[in-house]
């Protein structure tokens, strides 16, 4: 039942991406962004209704499988972006954000949902773990859509730097704004990881009754908050621009490349698994 | 339509004719109290003063001009019906403009209309054309790429700074040196919203001067490193014959600004900023030549959607004459129809209140349906036609089609205006 909730919501993914992408591309259609934008809205609302029916099936338990995880982070992506829009506008970051949302979302349309091996009612009791996976989900949302506004400033810094006036110049928006725009990302994602990491280990001191165990997943976690820790503070010193561009997505590869490690070691890590 | 151009006559003559504000409206008047003329609108800019006029003969817009300055005899076009309503079109479009694509001149032009209403000299038949004028143009801004582009050096500074930094609120822009180009950018910089224009020029008295007259401070040369690390836009056009910026200079100022961006628009000849500059990070270094190409490659680009417009201009400007000769034919037609339509009403009931009696409510609905079917299929040939010859600006068949039918033509406000745009073209500078 969800699922099929879910590949509506992916409809209008795909829908709002293409409006995006229009307007990406032919900047006097206006009306395109207005659309993507609405239509976004309906998804993020459509996906939410998915994500709580999903809840009534599986009693939680989603979240701890891969495909789970990768349902909730389209959403806090969508979410994440509809608020930076409201707040700061920009909708060409829309023509970016939008279309990874569904490489985000489509490997989680087919095939059958699998089952964690997680207790419904160890999750339902502890809030602290459910507040722990929504927080960490969206930081890395937000880390995510950092590293797509320090791509695009690296394509527009190329553009203005290399004195290429095309098309992609007059489209992204200036230098300025999506450096400004990628500092306040990050500066929020690191507050949000922060929070998560503090939640996590609080239930790691209450399951496995130590709060820092060396444990891979730990580890990795510090190591990607340590990063962005450091950028956050490097902005003083005078880390602008091009730099700070490259230290966010080298910072999301990290996060990323480590999480595909430690899917490729099963049993490496304790953390999401049974904790028992 | 009579008038000169920045293509016909040169700014010596071009100035003894324009006319602004209160001026500009008493001159539309003038030209309006005119006996022959009807409507009257005046279009002055720096580049243009063309009036055009709904008259029975031209010889008054001529003397408008002549009346002013006498040497505009010889720099003087003319244009007549179709022409006319094109050239207006095209002005509007920005088609006829020096820089082809520009903003302003709609403006302009809808100022003109403005002026030439408040002065009660545009009638009915201004107010379409010039509609039709305004309705044009902004087909041509969205349909084309006309406007796309900076088209001047200083355009061309502006929109890269505003790539780079977005607005200016809380920036600085600072001019070394006092050329001109320099100063041209500042002032078009200006709409980015700076909060500090800063001078400094290697002698302090001609700095002070350039400083008041773009509206900043000027500052002594010796502290042009300082300078350096509080500006964001550095404009440069001194006559130094070497590179004013050096850079090692460029490093030290952006050590003193904690490697907040900067940018060199560099539009001196020679070049007085180490084009090496750009290399550092965060900072973006022009010069004269980047900017120059910009500007090359919009003109052409404009060249080649001025094709395109032009189509436009035409498909408009047919429509509109192909309406307004609709329209002159429309009295007649109405008249006709009006008539044909009363005697077969009369004729209707009058058959009615004789067998009326022994028809059913079907049978009398019949009655009444066959003979306005009778004047439909009559008429149906002749409005057709009729409709055709005024497209094709014959306005005989009219005339005889009234007189033939015995319709008798009440004077109207069309047929002054016909004359007046009468079809003959007639234009000595353009060949």
């Amino acid at each position: 039942m969800s699922i099929q909730v879910l590949r509506l919501a992916a409809l209008l993914y795909a829908g709002a991406a293409a409006a995006y992408v229009v307007f990406f591309a032919r900047p006097r259609h206006v009306r395109a962004a207005t659309i993507g934008g609405a239509l976004l809205a309906v998804a993020f609302l459509v996906h939410a209704i998915g994500i709580g029916l999903g809840c009534k099936e599986f009693g939680g338990t989603e979240f701890f499988t891969q495909r789970g995880s990768l349902v909730l982070l389209g959403w806090l992506l969508a979410g994440a972006y509809l608020v930076m829009q409201r707040l700061y506008g920009l909708p060409t970051v829309g023509a970016f954000v939008t279309p990874l949302v569904l490489v985000v979302l489509v490997p989680t349309l087919f095939g059958q949902p699998g089952q964690s091996e997680v207790d419904p009612d160890f999750i339902r009791s502890r809030w602290l773990l459910q507040a722990h996976i929504a927080v960490a989900v969206l930081g890395v949302a937000l880390f995510a859509i950092a590293a797509l506004v320090a791509v695009m400033y690296l394509l527009q810094e190329r553009e203005v730097k290399g004195k290429h006036f095309g098309a992609l110049f007059s489209r992204l928006p200036s230098l300025e704004s999506l450096d400004r725009l990628n500092q306040r990302l990050v500066r929020a994602g690191f507050l949000v990881f922060t929070v998560a990491l503090l939640a996590g280990t609080l239930v790691a001191s209450q399951v496995w009754k130590r709060a820092w165990e060396w444990d891979p997943q730990q580890v990795r976690a510090l190591l990607v908050w340590i990063l962005y820790g450091a950028l956050v503070q490097v902005r003083h010193l005078g880390w602008h621009g091009r730099r700070f561009a490259l230290m966010t997505i080298a910072g999301f590869a990290l996060l990323v490349g480590s999480w595909a490690a430690l899917g490729a070691f099963p049993g490496a890590t304790r953390h999401g698994g049974t904790y028992q | 339509m009579v008038g000169l151009s920045h293509k016909s006559a040169p700014i010596a003559v071009r100035e003894r004719v324009a006319l602004s504000g209160d001026a500009l409206r008493d001159a539309v008047a003038g030209l309006r109290a005119m006996e022959e003329v009807s409507e009257a609108m005046v279009v002055s800019t720096c580049n243009r003063v063309e009036a055009y006029v709904v008259a029975s003969a031209p010889e008054a817009a001529r003397r408008f001009f002549l009346d002013r300055a006498a040497e505009a005899a010889g720099h003087l076009y003319e244009s007549h019906g179709h022409e006319a309503i094109r050239h207006l079109f095209r002005v509007a479009a920005s088609l006829d403009s020096m820089v082809l694509g520009e903003q302003q001149i709609l403006g302009q032009v809808k100022e003109a209309y403005g002026v030439a209403s408040a002065a009660q000299a545009a009638g009915a038949f201004m107010s379409r054309l010039c509609n039709r004028a305004f309705a044009t143009a902004k087909r041509v801004r969205n349909e084309t790429e006309i406007g796309r582009g900076a088209s001047s050096v200083s355009q061309v500074a502006v929109e890269l700074v505003q790539k780079i930094f977005g607005d200016l609120k809380g920036r600085a822009i600072l001019l070394v040196g006092a050329g001109k180009m320099g100063a041209l950018s500042a002032k078009a910089l200006g709409e980015l919203g700076a909060d500090r224009v800063l001078v400094t020029n290697r002698s302090f008295e001609k700095g002070l001067q350039l400083a008041q007259q773009v509206g900043g401070q000027a500052q002594p040369w010796e502290q042009l490193t300082q300078l350096l690390t509080v500006a964001d836009v550095v404009l440069v056009s001194t006559g130094a014959p070497s590179y004013v910026i050096t850079r090692d200079l460029a490093v030290l100022a952006m050590r003193g600004r904690k490697q907040r961006s900067m940018c060199f628009i560099d539009v001196a000849v020679p070049r007085n900023v180490d084009p090496a500059c750009g290399d550092l990070p965060n900072v973006y270094a022009y010069d004269i030549d980047d900017l120059q190409k910009v500007v090359q490659e919009t003109r052409q680009a404009r060249a080649e959607e001025a094709i395109r417009a032009e189509a436009i201009v035409e498909a408009e400007m047919m429509a509109f004459t192909r309406e307004r000769e609709t329209r002159a034919a429309l009295p007649v037609l109405a008249s006709l129809r009006q008539r044909a339509e009363a005697i077969a009403r009369a004729e209707a009931e009058r058959t009615l209140s004789l067998v009326g009696g022994k028809l059913d409510e079907k049978g009398r609905k019949s009655v009444e349906a066959m003979a306005q079917a009778i004047v439909n299929k009559l008429l149906h040939g002749p409005t057709a036609r009729l409709k055709e010859a005024a497209a094709q600006g014959d306005s005989s068949l009219p005339g005889a089609a009234a007189e033939l039918f015995g319709i008798e033509e009440e004077p109207q406000a069309g047929r002054g205006e016909k004359r007046g745009a009468e079809v003959v073209a007639l234009s000595e500078h353009k060949r």
